[in-house]
C-alpha cells in the first residue's frame, strides 16, 4: 500500500492550473483541519458546561454531526492532488514508461466517472433536503435541535465537483505522458518507492521534536 | 442470475481494481455502484428501457453514503485521535518518554531495547496512528540503540514492532472503525484493548531479554542511572498519564462511580490537555498549522475508504451477501474453534498485501456475521456458545483479535507499513533491513495471538467490569 | 412481487407488526407476494424516507421526530399531553392523521404513501438516584428525550442532552444525562432500565410517531389481488402488534421487580403543574409555527381530539 507522492512543477498551462486549482484545495484542507480543531472544542465547551454549570451545550450530537462532512470530505481533492489516497502498488510499481502512464490514465478515468455519477448522486441527496419555499430551505432536520441539514449535505457536491476538475487535469497530466513518452511529467503523482515514500513521512517530522 | 452470484462477480471486480492500483476507496466505491445498478436492473428483467432507471436508483442509493455515514458523533473519534498523536508530538511527550523509559528499563539484558518498546507503549497511549508512533521513534530510539552497538537491522525492528502497539492500546482509530462496522460500543472496546497492549508490549520484552541473554553481544544493558535520576525524568512524562487516566475515566470509573463522560468527550478532552501542553511547549500557529492538515489529510484518507467501502456494503446489503457467507460458514461441520483459526490465518496472508484499515472494512462485512453465527448469533448466553462467551463479549474479543492481526500485517513483508516508514527514517537502512530486523518479533505476535485466542480472558476482564 | 422492506436496529416489539404483515401477505396470495424485512442493510435509519423516495426499495419504517422538517404534519402525534392513554387510542388518533390530506400531500413529496402506524405507549423516565417526582425535582435534571417530550421536560426547567438511543445507555452510566424518555421496549433493548433505580409509571409526557409508508409507484404496480392482500392484512398485523406489546407491558411489572426499579407515582398535583407548563404552551406554539407555514395545525390538533373523544365514547 502506498499513499504519499510528489508532483512535479513547471512554466506550462497545464502546470499553471495544476497550482491554481491547489491553491483552493489547499484552502479546503485547512478548513477540514480546522474542523477537526473546532469539535475538540466544542467537546470542551460541552463538558465544562455540563459539569461546571449544569448547561450542556445544547444539541452537541447535532453540531458534531454538521460539522463532520466539513471535516472528513471538504478536502478530499487535495489529497488526491498529492495521491494521499491509499493503493496497492505491487503491479503499479513494477511498470515504467508508457505502460504506467496508460495503466494511470485508466484508473484515473474510472475514478473520474465514478465522482462525476457521485456529484449526480451526492447532489440529489442535498437536492431532497432543500426547499426554497420552507422555512430556513429546509426539508431535512436534525433530530435534537432542528438544525437543517441541506448545509452539511451541499458540502459533499461541492468538494466531489473539485476532485472532478483535479482528476481531469490529472488525465490530461497522463494522457500527455503517454502520448509524449514523457519520463517525469508534471502535475501528476509520480509513484514514489517505499524508500522516497517514507523519507517523505519522515520528513514531515524532522526538526519538529525538541 | 441470483443476487449471490451478483455479489460473487462484483466483489471480483473490486479485488482485480484493487490489485491494478486504482486507489482503494474509489475500486470499493465503484464495485459498490456497479454492483447497485446491476441488482436494480436486473429486478426490472434486465430490461433495456429500464436500465436509466436502474442507474438512477443506484446512483442516488449511493450518494446517500458519503454524508450520511460521515455524519456520525461515534466517528467522530478518528480525527480527534489522530489530531491528538500530532499534537503529542509537538509538545515534546515523545522525547519525554523515551528518556523515562530508559532511565528505568536500560540496565535490563537488552534494556535499550526494552525501553524502546515500553516508550513506544507509553506513547501509544495518546496516539491513535501506528504508523505515526513508528515514525517518531525511529528518530528518537534507534540513534541512541546504535550508539551503543546493537545490531541496526534488530534495532529499527524493535521500533517497527512497537509501533504497532499504538492501535491496540487505547486511543486507536482502527478499534473505533472496528465498533463502527459491527455496531458495538466504542467505549467497551477501546478499554478491551488496553490489557492485551500491554501484554504485547510485555511478550515484545521478554523476547528480547531472552534473546539479549542467548546472542552474545546483542547489545549492552546500560547500568548506572541513579534513583534521583530516574525520578527526575518522571515529572516530564507525567502528562502522558494524565491523558491516559482522563480518557480511561471518560470511558469507565475504576472506583464503582459515574464514568465522567462518553468517549468521545474523553479523546477531546484528552486533545485538549495534550494541545495546551503543546502550546506552552513552544509550538505556534505554523505548526498547529501544520498539525491540523496533517490531521485533515489522514482522516480524510481514512473516511474516504469508510464511504467508498461502505457502497460497496449497502450493495452487499441489496444482495443479501453476509448473510448467505454465514449460513456458509455455520454449515460446515468443523470445530468453530478451528474455522475462527482459519479466519485469523486468512487475515494473515491477506494482511501481507493490504493496508489494515482497508482489510477490515473490506472483509468485516461478511466475516463478522459469520463469527457471531458460528458462537452461537448476538444474543446467545455464555454457556450456550462455541467460544464460551455471551454474543457481546464474542464481538469484543474478535475485534481485538482482528486488530491484532491488522497489526502483524504492519510488519509483514512485503507491504508492511511500518517498516517502509522505519526504513526511511533512516538514511543508512533499507527496507530490507527493517524486515529482517523485525521478523523476531513475528515469533512474540503469535505467541501474543494464540494467547489471546486461549485466554480470552485477557481480553474481556476490563470491559466485563464497565 | 417482490417487496424489499427497510428498518433498523434489531428485531423487536417495535418491528412485528411487519413481519406480521410479510406473513400474511405471502400467505394470502400463495407466496406470490413477498416481503424481505433488512434490518439496516438498505437504508440508515434517518433516510428511509429518502430510499422510498428515490424507489430503491418499496417499503419503511421511520419516526416523526428524528427529521421534524422531512414530516412536518404528522408532528402534531409527538406533541406532549395530548392525552393519549391506551394503544388502541394511538391507533385511532394515527390513522385519523394518516388519512388527512396534508398528511398525505406532504408524503407523496417523498413518493411515499401512509399504510400503518407503529402504535407506542407514553415515553415514562427511568432515572438514577432520588427520583425525580415534582417538577421542582425536575428542575436541572438532564434527560434524553426528543422532540415535543423534549420541549414539555425543558419547559419545567430540565435539560434534554442529545445522545442517540444506541448511546443512552452509556450516556446515563456515565452521568452524561441522569434520566432517559423512553417507551417500555425500548427500555428493555437499548438496556436503560438495567441502570436504572425508579421509572415514573404516570408522568405520560407523551410519545412518538413512527409509520410505515410504502412508494406509491411499487404499491400502483400491485396487482389488484395484491393489493387488496395488502390492504386486508394491515389491520390484522397491527392486532398483532398490539397483543405481543400488550404481553411485554404485562410482564413490565416483574421486569421492574427483578430489576428493582422502583415504580413512582406522581401526584395529581404535580401533574396538573406539568400538563399546565408542558402542554398547552408547547402545542400554541407548534401551532403558530404550522400556520406560518401555511399547515392546517388547528385542524390537524382539532381532528386527534375529536378522533380520541369518539374513540373513547365508542368503548
Ligand atoms: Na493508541
Ligand atoms: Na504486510
Amino acid at each position: 500500500m502506498a499513499g504519499a507522492a510528489s508532483v512535479l512543477e513547471d512554466g506550462s498551462l497545464l502546470s499553471r492550473l495544476d497550482r491554481k486549482l491547489l491553491k483552493l484545495e489547499w484552502g479546503m484542507a485547512v478548513l477540514s483541519g480546522i474542523g477537526a480543531f473546532v469539535l475538540m472544542c466544542l467537546a470542551v465547551i460541552s463538558v465544562v458546561g455540563r459539569e461546571g454549570f449544569n448547561e450542556p451545550l445544547r444539541g452537541y450530537v447535532d453540531w458534531i454531526e454538521a460539522a463532520m462532512p466539513v471535516i472528513a470530505i471538504l478536502g478530499i481533492s487535495y489529497v488526491q492532488r498529492e495521491g494521499g489516497h491509499i493503493r496497492m502498488d505491487i503491479v503499479v510499481g513494477a511498470l515504467g514508461g508508457r505502460a504506467l502512464w496508460l495503466a494511470e490514465f485508466i484508473t484515473t478515468l474510472l475514478i473520474l466517472v465514478l465522482m462525476a455519477l457521485l456529484v449526480w448522486g451526492t447532489w440529489a441527496h442535498f437536492d431532497r433536503s432543500f426547499d426554497f419555499a420552507k422555512p430556513n430551505w429546509s426539508r431535512d432536520s436534525s433530530i435534537d435541535i432542528g438544525l437543517p441539514i441541506w448545509p452539511a449535505k451541499l458540502i459533499v457536491p461541492v468538494a466531489f465537483s473539485v476532485i472532478c476538475a483535479r482528476l481531469a487535469l490529472q488525465l490530461w497530466g497522463f494522457g500527455r505522458a503517454f502520448v509524449l513518452g514523457l519520463e517525469r511529467p508534471v502535475a501528476v503523482p509520480l509513484v514514489m518507492s517505499a524508500a522516497e515514500q517514507a523519507a517523505a513521512e519522515a520528513d514531515h517530522m524532522q526538526g519538529h521534536d525538541a | 442470475m441470483t443476487s449471490i452470484e451478483i455479489g460473487l462477480w462484483v466483489t471480483g471486480t473490486m479485488l482485480v481494481m484493487v490489485v491494478l492500483g486504482m486507489r482503494v476507496a474509489f475500486a470499493a466505491a465503484g464495485a459498490g455502484l456497479i454492483g447497485l445498478v446491476w441488482i436494480f436492473w436486473a429486478k426490472k428483467g434486465m430490461d433495456p428501457a429500464q436500465f436509466q432507471w436502474a442507474l438512477g436508483v443506484a446512483v442516488k442509493t449511493a450518494g446517500q453514503i458519503p454524508h450520511g455515514k460521515v455524519a456520525s458523533q461515534a466517528l467522530s473519534l478518528i480525527p480527534t485521535f489522530i489530531l491528538i498523536g500530532y499534537l503529542a508530538y509537538y509538545a515534546g511527550l515523545t522525547r519525554a518518554l523515551f528518556e523515562a523509559a530508559k532511565r528505568w528499563l536500560a540496565w535490563l539484558p537488552g534494556g535499550m531495547a526494552v525501553s524502546t518498546v515500553f516508550a513506544t507503549a507509553g506513547f501509544a497511549a495518546v496516539s491513535g496512528a501506528s504508523v505515526a508512533t513508528a515514525a517518531v521513534f525511529a528518530r528518537i530510539a534507534i540513534p541512541e540503540m546504535l550508539k551503543i552497538g546493537y545490531d541496526k537491522r534488530f534495532a529499527a525492528g524493535v521500533v517497527a514492532a512497537g509501533g504497532t502497539l499504538a492501535s491496540l492500546i487505547p486511543p486507536s482509530a482502527i478499534l473505533v472503525i472496528y465498533a463502527i462496522i459491527v455496531e458495538q460500543d466504542v467505549g467497551k472496546l477501546l478499554l478491551a484493548g488496553f490489557v492485551p497492549g500491554v501484554f504485547s508490549a510485555v511478550i515484545y520484552g521478554a523476547l528480547i531479554v531472552g534473546m539479549a541473554l542467548i546472542i552474545p553481544g546483542f547489545g549492552p544493558a546500560v547500568k548506572g542511572f541513579t534513583w534521583k535520576q530516574r525520578f527526575a525524568s518522571l515529572p516530564p512524562a507525567l502528562p502522558i498519564v494524565a491523558v491516559v487516566v482522563i480518557i480511561i475515566f471518560f470511558v469507565y470509573n475504576p472506583f464503582g462511580g459515574d464514568a465522567w463522560g462518553t468517549p468521545t468527550e474523553g479523546g477531546a478532552i484528552g486533545a485538549f490537555i495534550v494541545f495546551l501542553m503543546a502550546l506552552h511547549h513552544g509550538m505556534r500557529l505554523p505548526e498547529l498549522l501544520d498539525a491540523l492538515v496533517e490531521t485533515a489529510k489522514l482522516s480524510i484518507m481514512i473516511f474516504t475508504i469508510i464511504w467508498g467501502v461502505l457502497i460497496y456494503v449497502r450493495f452487499l446489503g441489496f444482495a443479501d451477501l453476509p448473510g448467505a457467507f454465514a449460513d456458509w460458514i455455520t454449515s460446515l461441520h468443523y470445530p468453530p474453534m478451528l474455522i475462527l483459526v482459519c479466519i485469523l490465518l486468512a487475515y494473515a496472508v491477506l494482511g501481507m498485501f493490504m493496508d489494515a484499515i482497508g482489510m477490515l472494512l473490506l472483509t468485516l462485512p461478511v466475516v463478522y456475521p459469520a463469527v457471531m453465527a458460528l458462537n452461537g448469533g448476538e444474543t446467545v448466553a455464555a454457556a450456550d456458545s462455541a467460544f464460551g462467551m455471551n454474543g457481546t463479549m464474542c464481538a469484543i474479543w474478535f475485534g481485538i483479535l482482528v486488530v491484532k492481526m491488522a497489526e502483524f500485517c504492519l510488519i509483514t513483508p512485503p507491504i508492511g507499513l511500518n517498516c517502509f516508514v522505519v526504513a526511511g527514517v533512516r538514511p543508512e537502512l533499507s527496507v530490507q533491513d527493517v524486515f529482517r530486523g523485525v521478523t523476531p518479533f513475528f515469533v512474540a505476535d503469535a505467541v501474543t495471538i494464540a494467547g489471546l485466542v486461549a485466554f480470552p480472558g485477557i481480553v474481556l476482564w476490563l470491559p466485563s467490569l464497565a | 412481487t417482490e417487496w424489499n422492506v427497510s428498518v433498523w436496529g434489531k428485531r423487536r416489539a417495535f418491528t412485528e407488526h411487519i413481519h406480521k404483515l410479510a406473513d400474511l401477505v405471502a400467505e394470502k396470495t400463495n407466496g406470490e407476494f413477498t416481503m424481505n424485512v433488512s434490518y439496516g442493510g438498505l437504508s440508515k435509519n434517518t433516510e428511509n424516507l429518502d430510499g422510498i423516495s428515490i424507489g430503491a426499495f418499496e417499503m419503511a419504517q421511520f419516526c416523526a421526530g428524528y427529521h421534524p422538517d422531512k414530516n412536518r404534519a404528522i408532528t402534531v402525534l409527538e406533541l406532549p399531553f395530548l392525552g393519549v392513554n391506551t394503544l388502541d387510542e394511538e391507533v385511532a388518533v394515527s390513522n385519523a392523521v394518516y388519512a388527512h390530506p396534508a398528511v398525505a400531500e406532504e408524503m407523496a413529496q417523498w413518493s411515499a404513501r401512509m399504510l400503518m402506524t407503529s402504535p407506542m405507549p407514553q415515553y415514562n423516565l427511568v432515572g438514577t438516584g432520588e427520583p425525580r417526582d415534582t417538577l421542582e425535582k425536575m428542575d436541572g435534571m438532564r434527560v434524553r428525550a426528543t422532540g415535543g417530550i423534549g420541549k414539555a421536560f425543558e419547559a419545567v426547567g430540565a435539560v434534554p442532552t442529545s445522545v442517540t438511543s444506541s448511546e443512552a445507555y452509556q450516556a446515563m452510566e456515565s452521568g452524561v444525562v441522569d434520566t432517559v424518555a423512553f417507551a417500555q421496549h425500548a427500555h428493555l433493548s437499548f438496556g436503560t432500565i438495567n441502570e436504572a433505580d425508579w421509572w415514573t409509571a404516570n408522568l405520560n409526557p407523551g410519545t412518538v410517531n413512527c409509520p410505515v409508508v410504502v412508494n406509491i409507484d411499487a404499491y400502483d404496480a400491485l396487482s389488484d389481488a395484491e393489493r387488496e392482500a395488502l390492504e386486508s392484512s394491515v389491520p390484522e398485523a397491527i392486532d398483532y402488534y398490539l397483543s405481543n406489546y400488550g404481553e411485554l407491558l404485562k410482564k413490565w411489572d416483574d421486569v421492574l421487580a427483578e430489576k428493582s426499579v422502583e415504580k413512582v407515582m406522581i401526584s395529581d398535583e404535580e401533574l396538573a403543574k406539568f400538563e399546565e407548563i408542558g402542554g398547552k404552551p408547547i402545542q400554541d406554539a407548534w401551532l403558530a409555527d404550522m400556520s406560518a407555514q401555511g399547515l392546517p395545525g388547528q385542524e390537524l390538533l382539532d381532528l386527534v381530539r375529536s378522533t380520541l373523544k369518539a374513540q373513547r365514547g365508542t368503548n
